[in-house]
């Protein structure tokens, strides 16, 4: 049992039914989905370009993301911070090495595969234009889940929507939210269909610092209270330090790594590097 | 800032090509059609400059030459003449030509020859000389009574050759010669059959009389010039003779064709104008897109400080670049097309073998005119908007503007079309046909499809959650994103579905006046024509005596009615009006139900009456009893008493205006007329199947005489209409393709738009195919909404062009229900065509450049 699981709250109801999917991805990861991580990578390599304009944007990465963990992924610009994610993800196919989805291995996989183990196991929260304009937050909360033809768990969307606290916003459209209530309304749908993982990338980068704070303790108590397991690209040491671990990224490397972050020790660890560097 | 403009319309070539096309269709069918009517007029004005004398000279006749051909009265010339002729100074020959049109030619297997199941036949006398469109190919020339020269191209057709013997119906009466020769056209054919027979034969044969022939052609001395030499002839001649130079004669000649032809032109051009106006919608669209695509763009130049002349300047700079690469294409395209038509004509008889395209300066000029004005106007309202875009767009975040309240537009959309409906039913409720009513009409026509176009984006939210209401619960959240996706926009939307909805509701319109139409000549003939067989003339060539002696010795036939028609001069009060009279037995009433204001049939059938139409009886003080003088072409004369007025108010369809009298008073006046229709009825107990067996066994020694039951005249009525009807769907068709180019265009500029959307889509798990589906049914419904729009526009347009005729005999409204069905049916379908490859891309696109998208 990993520590995550354990700090699932008891109110929670077990996992919906999910659909009979006799994908190589759902049959592997069926007996042993508790052991292991919720993603991991072995020697990923990804390269822009060719000869001369060669760029390695990843070199030979290996990492474990902890079931039930935050994990923030921190780095300068043009460290591969966001592109680690996109691979691990499964956004962004790879030069060389493997990756996991829990037990499934996403390196390989066809694009139909792909895009249902993103919509059944993957939950995203972008920085920005992260909802359909045309749907309301609470269509916009369960479109994963209409796309995928599976009814909600009523009982959980409700616990979700008084999580992020929007339940008098429901009916709104996004052009008539807040730039914070967009982002709750995206953590919303990130978690609504109960994701093995979910990605955020940058999700406060548009936000300003309260309405910021907000949705990172809320992602923090949905990774506490509802046992969510989410992996965040930031490069701001504040947001960094609502996670439980930190990566460091530099030139495609991780470089290293850091339990129970302060916004301090992050902020100082990532001057350190950029003595190192200079 | 023109180097930005350039830059702008390079970096978004990819996003014009589907406007550059529709300009090319537009522009392309505008040039085809000038330089096809140009190269067709030229080639035969030159052709029939080529073939007239230096001098001609022709009767005179105070009747149209070609309507008296066809009553087979043909006007000719003393021949005695010709010798005056020779004697007139500077003339170096006088040649005596026999030229006939009434002609009918059939090969060995019973065909009519020709190039055509309708062939036109031109019998001549056979003299080579080097005004001669044809020279011998092929045997000898024609002596003799029993000899005849064919055309190659019909005797190829025909498979004619050497030594087969044909069969030729004249008007003096039918002959079966050899074919001894074949003619080869020396430059091009124009589509007509020509049969020559030696000088002797051809005035025997063709004319039936001796001492007359139809023209004389004068070859002038070297250096008599032929204006001073047509003076001098008339001189000699004195009145009665009508005196043309070859330039004369080649202008003549070619007049008729020139105003068949402005008929196609303009026909043509309308069509053209048509996939014009509806090409507008889909550049108009084009540059709003981009306009709203490029805000922040725009926001920039505004910031580092381009006036809002400029941003307007550059948005119709690029407009004009557009339309240039369009109508330079399009210009290419016209010679393609025009290219084409000419080989088209071919099937028609025409063979131009090989004359080049003729390409008048006007031509390009007009293509680029055209094509600069619709491209120009369609992106002049998108420009007003790009200027009017503010500095501070640059900072904001990209994405459309604010939708501006549709409050006002359906104010005003909803004011132009009520007015528009109240015109179009003034015009309907037209008792009969005038001037104020086709206005009011008209007004109406463009009121309500102004007020439509306005009320688009207005009637796209209403209609479309109706029309895409079942899309949920049929295809999930997908159906609901589509749906959303044809609201998002509602003045796109709207202007995407304007293009579909003018053609459709042309298409709609035509439709509901023809099969009404249709419908109404049924009736009409269920009423009126009380003859069980009707057997009129092919060709222009009327039939002898013994057609209607053969028809009334088939067993079964009870009466039979004869017609004979003529024009004649009605002279009365001092006034002279020519109308035709119909010659007919007194059975006539029975055959052919007219009905009468005044008198009955057999009043004014008697001798020494006549029966005049309503429609000549109307302004004169003249009624029953009053007596008026009737001229033929022939120069004698009668007075006749008016026996009856025939209602000819409103009918329509059938011989208005013409007047009638007995057989016997029109024959007394011109005994050479022979029967142009003769009317049978079948004896009671006596089966119709029966009697149609023996007639068409009976009749098979006369190929000029068509014969039909009710239900044959009732089809030909009917073929007429489908063939109008099929060429106007086929140049409809344009505009329709346009139209869905303009579906095509606005679903494609969309996906780009939303490229982040449907990145974030893909991200968070939907599949390739729920894409492609998603974007196909927002197609569909956008088709479906324009068809709508179009059939309720159409059906009302049709209504009242069908009431507003209803006086003129357009009296059965039919509304073609199916046709209807197959339209709303066929716009789904070219939705889901039209979006194939947009969802191609949108499926092809990369989810994470999608999401990362700016």
């Amino acid at each position: 049992m990993s520590p995550g699981n354990r700090r699932r709250p008891p109110t929670t109801t077990p996992p919906a039914n999910r659909l009979a999917e006799p994908d190589a991805y759902e049959r592997i990861d069926h007996d042993d989905r508790a052991k292991g991580s919720a993603a991991s990578s072995r020697a990923l390599t990804k390269c822009y370009g060719e000869g001369e304009t060669r760029v390695v944007a990843l070199d030979e990465v290996d990492v474990e993301i902890g079931r039930g963990r935050f994990t923030a992924i921190m780095g300068p610009s043009g460290s591969g911070k966001s592109t680690l994610m996109h691979c691990l993800a499964g956004l962004d196919s790879v030069t060389s090495g493997h990756s996991w989805i829990g037990d499934t291995e996403i390196t390989g996989l066809k694009d139909k595969d792909l895009t249902r183990l993103r919509r059944d196991k993957i939950g995203f929260i972008f920085q920005a234009f992260n909802l359909l304009p045309t749907l309301t937050a609470l269509e916009n909360i369960t479109l994963p889940m209409d796309i995928a033809g599976v009814k909600p768990d009523p009982a959980w969307l409700d616990t979700v929507i008084d999580t992020v606290g929007l339940r008098d916003r429901l009916k709104h459209r996004p052009s008539e939210l807040s730039g914070g209530q967009q982002q709750r309304v995206a953590c919303a749908r990130a978690l609504a269909s109960k994701p093995q993982i979910i990605f955020g990338d940058e999700p406060t980068g548009n936000l300003d610092s309260r309405s910021g704070a907000e949705v990172l303790g809320f992602l923090r108590s949905s990774v506490y209270d509802l046992g969510q397991t989410i992996v965040m690209v930031t490069h701001d040491p504040n947001a960094a330090s609502y996670a439980d671990r930190v990566l460091f990224l530099a030139d495609g490397r991780v470089v290293d790594e850091m339990l129970s972050p302060t916004a301090d020790t992050v902020l100082a660890r990532m001057q350190r590097f950029a003595r190192a560097t200079s | 800032m023109l180097k930005a403009t350039f830059r702008s319309f390079l970096a978004h070539k990819a996003r014009m090509v589907l406007s550059a096309l529709a300009i090319l269709l537009s522009v392309a069918f505008v040039a085809g059609t000038l330089m096809f009517t140009d190269t067709i007029s030229k080639t035969f004005h030159e052709l029939s400059r080529t073939a007239a004398a230096d001098v001609t000279v022709k009767p005179k006749s105070e009747f149209r030459e070609d309507r008296l051909g066809r009553t087979g009265q043909q006007p000719t010339v003393p021949e005695s003449t010709v010798a005056a002729m020779r004697t007139v100074p500077g003339v170096a020959d006088a040649h005596p030509d026999v030229t006939v049109t009434n002609v009918i030619v059939v090969d060995g297997k019973g065909k009519k020859v020709g190039l055509t199941s309708d062939p036109q036949v031109q019998a001549a006398d056979w003299f080579p000389n080097k005004q001669s469109p044809v020279e011998l190919g092929k045997g000898r020339a024609p002596q003799g009574p029993n000899e005849v020269v064919l055309d190659s191209d019909a005797a190829d057709h025909n498979k004619v050759k050497i030594g087969d013997r044909v069969h030729v119906v004249a008007a003096p009466g039918a002959f079966d010669p050899t074919v001894v020769g074949l003619a080869d056209y020396k430059t091009i054919n124009p589509g007509v059959t020509l049969l020559f027979l030696d000088g002797t034969a051809a005035r025997d044969r063709l004319l039936g009389k001796p001492g007359v022939v139809t023209s004389v052609s004068l070859t002038a001395q070297s250096g008599v010039d032929q204006k001073e030499l047509k003076a001098r002839v008339a001189a000699k001649l004195g009145t009665g003779f009508d005196i043309k130079t070859r330039e004369e004669e080649a202008d003549a000649a070619s007049a008729d064709l020139g105003q068949a032809l402005n008929v196609i032109k303009y026909a043509l051009l309308g069509f053209a104008g048509v996939s014009l106006l509806v090409g507008t919608f889909l550049i108009f669209n084009t540059f709003s897109m981009l306009v709203a695509q490029r805000t922040r763009e725009l926001g920039l130049l505004r910031a580092i400080g381009a006036s809002r002349a400029d941003v307007n300047r550059s948005v119709l700079l690029e407009a004009l670049l557009l339309a240039v690469v369009g109508s330079t294409l399009g210009l290419l395209g016209g010679l393609a097309l025009g290219q084409g038509l000419l080989t088209l004509m071919r099937t028609v008889g025409v063979d131009l073998k090989g004359t080049p395209l003729e390409i008048k300066p006007a031509t390009p000029i007009i293509a680029y005119t055209v094509g600069v004005l619709v491209t120009v106007v369609a992106a002049y309202l998108p420009a007003r908007r790009a200027a009017l875009v503010s500095p501070m767009a640059a900072l904001r975040e990209a994405g459309a503007p604010p939708a501006k309240s549709l409050r006002k537009r359906a104010i005003g959309g909803t004011v132009v079309t009520v007015l528009g409906a109240i015109a179009l039913a003034v015009g309907a409720s037209a008792t009969k046909l005038d001037p104020a009513h086709g206005l009011a009409l008209a007004g109406g026509l463009i009121g309500t499809l102004v007020g439509f176009i306005v009320l688009g984006p207005v009637l796209a939210r209403l209609v479309i959650p109706w029309l895409a209401g079942t899309f949920p619960r049929l295809f999930g959240t997908v159906g609901r994103l589509s749906r959303e996706n044809a609201l998002r926009n509602p003045r796109r939307t709207g202007a995407t579905a304007a293009a579909l909805m003018i053609g459709v509701a042309l298409v709609a319109s035509l439709s509901v006046v023809a099969t009404s139409m249709k419908d109404s000549v049924g009736k009409q003939i269920d009423q009126r024509l009380g003859a069980d067989f009707t057997l009129q003339s092919s060709g222009g060539l009327n039939f002898a005596p013994e057609v209607a002696e053969t028809v009334r010795k088939v067993p079964g036939v009870a009466n039979v009615v004869r017609q004979r028609e003529t024009e004649a001069k009605v002279l009365f009060d001092g006034s002279t009006e020519t109308i035709s009279v119909t010659g007919a037995d007194p059975g006539i009433d029975a055959m052919m139900k007219q009905k009468y204001t005044a008198g009955n049939a057999a009043d004014g059938l008697a001798a020494g009456r006549i029966a005049l139409p309503e429609s000549y009886v109307k302004n004169r003080r003249l009624g029953v009893g009053g007596t008026v003088t009737l001229r033929t072409p022939n120069g004698k004369s009668a007075e006749l008493r008016v026996g009856a007025v025939i209602d000819d108010e409103g009918i329509g369809l059938g011989n208005s205006g013409a007047g009638m009298v007995g057989l016997d008073t029109l024959s007394k006046l011109v005994p050479e007329l022979l029967d142009s229709v003769v009317m049978a009825n079948t004896a009671d107990g006596s089966k119709s199947s029966q009697v149609r067996a023996a007639l068409d066994t009976a009749l098979k020694p006369f190929p000029q005489v068509q014969l039909r039951d009710q239900a044959d005249y009732k089809q030909t009525v009917q073929d007429q209409t489908n063939l109008i009807l099929q060429m106007v769907y086929g140049l409809l068709g344009l505009a329709i393709i346009i139209a869905i180019l303009g579906v095509v265009n606005t679903l494609a500029l969309s996906v780009i738009e939303r490229t982040r959307e449907i990145g974030l889509l893909r991200a968070i798990g939907m599949s390739r195919v729920q894409l492609r589906r998603m974007i196909r049914l927002e197609s569909a419904v956008i088709a479906v909404f324009g068809a709508v729009l179009g059939l309720a526009l159409g059906v009302g347009w049709g209504v009242s062009a069908q009431r507003m005729l209803a006086s003129q005999g357009l009296d059965v409204l039919t509304i073609p229900w199916l046709t209807i069905a197959e339209v709303v049916i066929g716009a789904g379908v070219v939705g889901l065509l039209a979006a194939l490859l947009p969802a191609l891309r949108a499926s092809r696109m990369n989810v994470l450049a999608a999401i990362s998208t700016e």
